[in-house]
């Protein structure tokens, strides 16, 4: 017992830089089991299904800063009984801290039943399991979702590998620029538009669920909020009346959205029913008053507002009671959002040398850079709180959507078929 | 109107007085009075001759702005006086208003400085006579800028 704190002391001091970091917790993933080889349609098997399930686990955990895995082997087969009664000692020695192990079963009406089990490799006992039953040709959603548990239980936040992504594909420049709201899986599969492209869209903002999106519009001549049902995609209006209005974001419930209006040049933040009716107004300060986000219990709503004289973060109650300011580093802060876990804000700094993401406490202290910019701006949450995503300008005006770790390490881009921007993560799926 | 934006406004009215609501020429206008000044009557018909007579009496249809402000400056105001002038002689003509914002701006934020300064210019405008039927306000926020220019920026622009 004594002797730990020395051993890990001298290891910090001949590590490399980069090493010293705290170690990466290592998640082995054998390949899932099936208790029968079945055809399931496409020319697939349960076997085949089975292998690609645990290839794409490994290959969620893969794409996180806070994991690390240990890829599926064939010699690491689980016969189906041993699923729920793993070898621990092998995995200890391959220096493994969880284990995830499952199976893909065919069920009789042709569906797959997909289950998975997280084990503490130390102790030898199990930390949690999931199960699902879905159609052959929605296995993804299920492995996404064991990736998610695993993650869970060995990093202690919510995983990102079943939630959406929405953001705007743009093509060409100037007037003859087209944008599209486009949504996609956080892996890059199922990538669909949204918006025809015929009209200029900006900022696209996904409910809590996936299950709908806000977006501004300018087919009706000026900026208004729409919102489309991306099951149906059904579309309407947020509110009636022809004011300018943009900048929503749904309440953590889902229930309400905050945005900003232009009346008479004036732009306050109001609150509307997800489901339209009466806004209410909650700011009436003279400047601008915009890029509302609720905390994540939906009691307090921060936003930036310049009536100060410069863009500064603002904290006030979800019925517009108790405004005030939360930043007083002396810099310009934009873009604000509460971290999922209500521990942190991520902002965009404006400054002389440009945009560049930041991060600080709940409270308004301990301002951070994230990313060097010069042109990044609107950071928006991964479900875990461990990571951003936001949008990059280069020098040409081409912009991009890349993804950030707080933990450290540079800014990944997302790969999508045409330029992007104003990317909005969603949180994890029902 | 803030704090900060008053102060530039006044900082920039009293020592660049030049920068501050400076005037460019479109060059629609460099191609006409050439034209004119060599006794050949420009080719335009319809809306086109319009923005034509517009830009050549108003002598510019873009208004520029100082960093973040959406404050209208004395030069400026002289020059949307001649252009109410030339509206009320045209009340058959219907104008948009585009309030632009700079690439250092954030989205939201330069949407709704975009959108003070069309309603600033739109005012001004319904102050001088004009009547609002006449004019439409609209924010562009920083989505058409004009690569390598000032963006602080309204413009108007006929649109029948």
């Amino acid at each position: 017992m004594t002797l730990r704190p020395l051993l890990l002391i001298a290891g910090a001091m001949l590590a490399s830089p980069a090493a010293a970091q705290a170690p990466m917790p290592v998640i082995a993933v054998p390949p899932l089991s099936t208790p029968a080889d079945k055809p399931v349609g496409g020319g697939q098997t349960t076997l085949g299904v089975a292998w690609q399930a645990s290839q794409l686990i490994a290959a969620d955990l893969r794409t996180t800063a806070e994991t690390l895995a240990i890829p599926p082997e064939q010699k690491d087969y689980y016969s189906y009984p041993e699923v729920t009664a793993p070898t621990f000692s092998r995995w200890r020695a391959k220096g493994a801290k969880g284990l995830l192990t499952g199976f893909v079963r065919a069920q009789p009406d042709g569906r797959l039943a997909v289950g998975c089990y997280v084990y503490d490799v130390e102790k030898g006992r199990e930390l949690g399991r999931t199960g699902f039953v879905v159609d052959a040709d929605d296995w993804r959603r299920a492995a996404h979702r064991c990736s998610g548990l695993a993650y869970q239980h060995v990093v202690g936040a919510p995983g990102v590998f079943d939630t959406r992504i929405a953001y705007v594909a743009k093509t060409g420049s100037g007037a003859a620029q087209v944008t599209r709201v486009a949504v996609m899986d956080s892996d890059g599969l199922n990538h669909s538009y949204v918006t025809a492209g015929d009209t200029m869209v900006l900022t696209p903002r996904i409910a809590p669920k996936a299950e709908r999106l806000a977006y501004v519009s300018y087919a009706g001549g000026k900026p208004t909020i729409q919102i489309v049902d991306l099951a149906s995609g059904n579309q309407r209006a947020l509110i009636q009346g022809d004011l300018t209005s943009f900048a929503p974001r749904y309440s953590p419930d889902g229930t309400r959205i905050v945005f900003s209006m232009v009346n008479a040049g004036n732009t306050d933040i109001y609150m509307v029913n997800a489901t339209g009716g009466v806004p209410q107004r909650l700011t009436s300060a003279p400047g601008v008053d915009t890029d509302p986000s609720f905390s994540p219990d939906g009691a307090k709503i921060l936003f930036e507002s310049d009536r100060s004289g410069s863009q500064q973060l603002y904290v006030m109650d979800a019925s517009g009671a108790n405004q005030r300011r939360i930043t007083f580093g002396g810099g310009w802060y934009a873009t604000p959002e509460w971290s999922p876990d209500g521990e942190k804000i991520a902002f965009t700094s404006r400054g002389s040398d440009g945009l560049r993401i930041g991060v600080m406490n709940a409270d308004g202290t301990s301002p951070k850079a994230v990313t060097s910019g010069p042109r990044d701006e609107g950071p928006n949450w991964a479900a875990s709180s461990r990571e951003l995503i936001f949008q990059r300008t280069d020098v040409t005006g081409r912009s991009g959507i890349y993804r950030v770790p707080l933990s450290g390490g540079e800014p990944r881009k997302i790969t999508v078929p045409q330029d992007g921007s104003d990317p909005d993560w969603s949180g994890t799926r029902e | 109107m803030t704090r900060r934006s008053i102060l530039l406004a006044m900082a920039l009215g009293s020592i660049a007085g030049p920068g501050w609501g400076q005037v460019r020429v479109p060059r629609i206008i460099q191609q006409v009075i050439p034209a004119t000044r060599q006794g050949q009557q420009p080719q335009l018909t319809g809306i086109d001759a319009l923005r034509a007579d517009f830009l050549a009496r108003s002598g510019t249809d873009t208004i520029l702005f100082g960093g973040d402000s959406t404050l209208l400056g004395l030069p400026t105001k002289n020059m949307l006086a001649l252009q109410a002038q030339w509206l009320r002689q045209h009340p058959e003509v219907v104008v948009r208003i585009e309030g632009h914002a700079d690439s250092v701006d954030t989205r939201n934020h330069a949407l709704a400085i975009g959108a003070r300064r069309a309603d600033e210019v739109r005012s001004y405008l319904i102050l001088l006579g004009v009547p609002g039927a006449q004019m439409t306000a609209v924010s562009m926020g920083k989505e058409r800028p004009v690569p390598g220019a000032a963006n602080a920026r309204a413009v108007v622009t006929l649109v029948r």
